[in-house]
């Protein structure tokens, strides 16, 4: 039998990806019946509109969003991004090429060599240390800024991560289970509040969709008064749930990260995205 | 509603008087009063039973609706057990791929505070 995301749903935690050779797995059509969930939950919303997130679910919310959208309030932490380009641009170029619409929408992606995940955000400090140059503190300010400069010149363009290996599927396959395995003091999984209650209400917040997830990263958030990266927020909701958070830029939310954004594929991205 | 110092004293008097004139029946009845009270206290409260993240509950304010409102519960739950065994998370009380908390279960609530939620409840 083919492992695929609603299979995993549905046989729930208790048969762990694990037990599954990532031989028997398939990612694309992990990502169809995911992608046709969404379309059977609300068949009104467009696929693409998807990376417009918690917003689909409600009218009014759509409405102040597309208003603050119109004089968003992120341009500023663009500017420093694209500063932070110019001044180290040498480096930056040797690492990503020249052509800055060009980075964004290479990653994530499984790299064959190191056998692992890289990230925007991993790959930018990867190339400053390589170059002797600081790296970043992960999470918020130059980071975020920096990828956050990249995410707008890349706008338009469609995720298109790939899986073409048996190790990349065994990462997709880790970011899977991370993300539908029962966790914390509420037993609570991410596909419970993104996939299963998309649409309803926790409290005063509506639960986005999990598609699209990646679309709009670095996110500003008003309650950040700045941009953070996609870890940043996979720790916030990690906290949420009672649970230990992973690492930021650790395996774990690399993988998952991985897993998202290949489970987004087809979405054009449109970051930074302004949330609440 | 009262501040709990003051609620506290005045439930400390009111047992000492009744104990004083009639032990058993004002005991029981002051004691499920205040039950009642903590009840919905453990029920609204964010580290706690934080119920309204998921329901609507007659008093609380911005509920969530992931759970069905919790209203009529003794005609739900005709037996008082059975309310407690749900909240509580017993195996057979639990709805497959449910969001619902096994608080019992998973110890962010005492048996005694669940008790006093279900309490609350069965007012409603
Ligand atoms: C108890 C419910 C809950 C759980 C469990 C949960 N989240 Fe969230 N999450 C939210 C809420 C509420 C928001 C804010 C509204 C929104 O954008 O969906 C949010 C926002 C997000 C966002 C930002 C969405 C956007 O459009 O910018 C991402 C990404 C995310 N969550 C990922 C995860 C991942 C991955 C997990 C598991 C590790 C997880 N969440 C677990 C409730 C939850
Ligand atoms: C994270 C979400 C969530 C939280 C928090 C939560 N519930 Fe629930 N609850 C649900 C869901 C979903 C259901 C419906 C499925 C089921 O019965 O498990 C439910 C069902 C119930 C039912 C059964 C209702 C019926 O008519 O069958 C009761 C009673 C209940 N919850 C009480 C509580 C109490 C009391 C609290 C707080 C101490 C609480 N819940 C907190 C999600 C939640």
């Amino acid at each position: 039998m083919k492992k695929t995301l609603l299979v995993a749903l549905t046989v729930g935690a208790t048969a762990t990806a694990n037990m599954v050779m990532a031989a028997d797995m398939d990612p694309e059509k992990s990502r169809q019946q995911f992608v046709d969930y969404f379309k059977a939950k609300s068949p009104s919303i467009e696929f693409n509109d998807y990376g417009n997130g918690t917003y689909n679910y409600d009218a009014d919310k759509m409405l102040q969003w597309q208003a603050a959208e119109e004089f968003p309030p992120y341009l500023d932490f663009i500017d420093a991004g694209e500063a932070l380009w110019e001044k180290d641009k040498a480096v930056y170029e040797n690492c990503f090429g020249e052509d800055v619409t060009k980075v964004r929408v290479m990653y994530p992606r499984f790299n064959e060599k190191t056998q692992q995940v890289e990230t925007l955000e991993g790959q930018i400090n990867q190339c400053r240390t390589d170059a002797k140059l600081k790296p970043f503190k992960w999470k918020k300010g130059d980071i975020a800024n920096l990828s956050g400069y990249l995410a707008y010149q890349a706008r338009g363009q469609k995720i298109n991560v790939k899986i073409e290996s048996e190790a990349a599927k065994k990462a997709f396959l880790a970011g899977q289970e991370y993300f539908v395995k029962p966790r914390g003091q509420f037993g609570l999984s991410c596909a419970e509040c993104h996939v299963y209650n998309a649409g309803r209400r926790a409290r005063g917040n509506i639960l986005g969709p999990a598609l699209g997830h990646t679309s709009h990263v670095p996110m500003y958030r008003a309650k950040w008064k700045a941009l953070g990266t996609l870890h940043r927020r996979y720790e916030g909701c990690d906290k949420n749930m009672r649970v230990v958070p992973a690492k930021v830029q650790g395996e774990t939310y690399k993988n998952l990260e991985f897993f998202q954004a290949y489970m987004s594929n087809g979405i054009e991205i449109n970051g930074p995205g302004y949330r609440e | 509603m009262l501040k709990k110092p003051m609620k506290h004293l005045l439930t400390v008097l009111a047992m000492t008087t009744a104990m004083v004139s009639a032990p058993t029946v004002a005991t029981a009845a002051e004691k499920n009063a205040s039950n009642i009270e903590q009840g919905k206290e453990l029920a609204f409260s964010r580290s706690k039973g934080n119920c309204l993240a998921c329901h609507a509950i007659p008093g609380g304010t911005i509920p969530g609706n992931i759970g069905p409102a919790l209203i009529a519960m003794k005609l739900r739950f005709p037996e008082k057990s059975d309310l407690f065994d749900k909240i509580w998370g017993k195996p057979e009380k639990t709805v497959p791929y449910s969001m619902m908390p096994q608080f019992g279960h998973s110890g962010v609530l005492t048996d005694a505070e669940i008790n006093k939620i279900v309490d609350f409840l069965y007012e409603l």
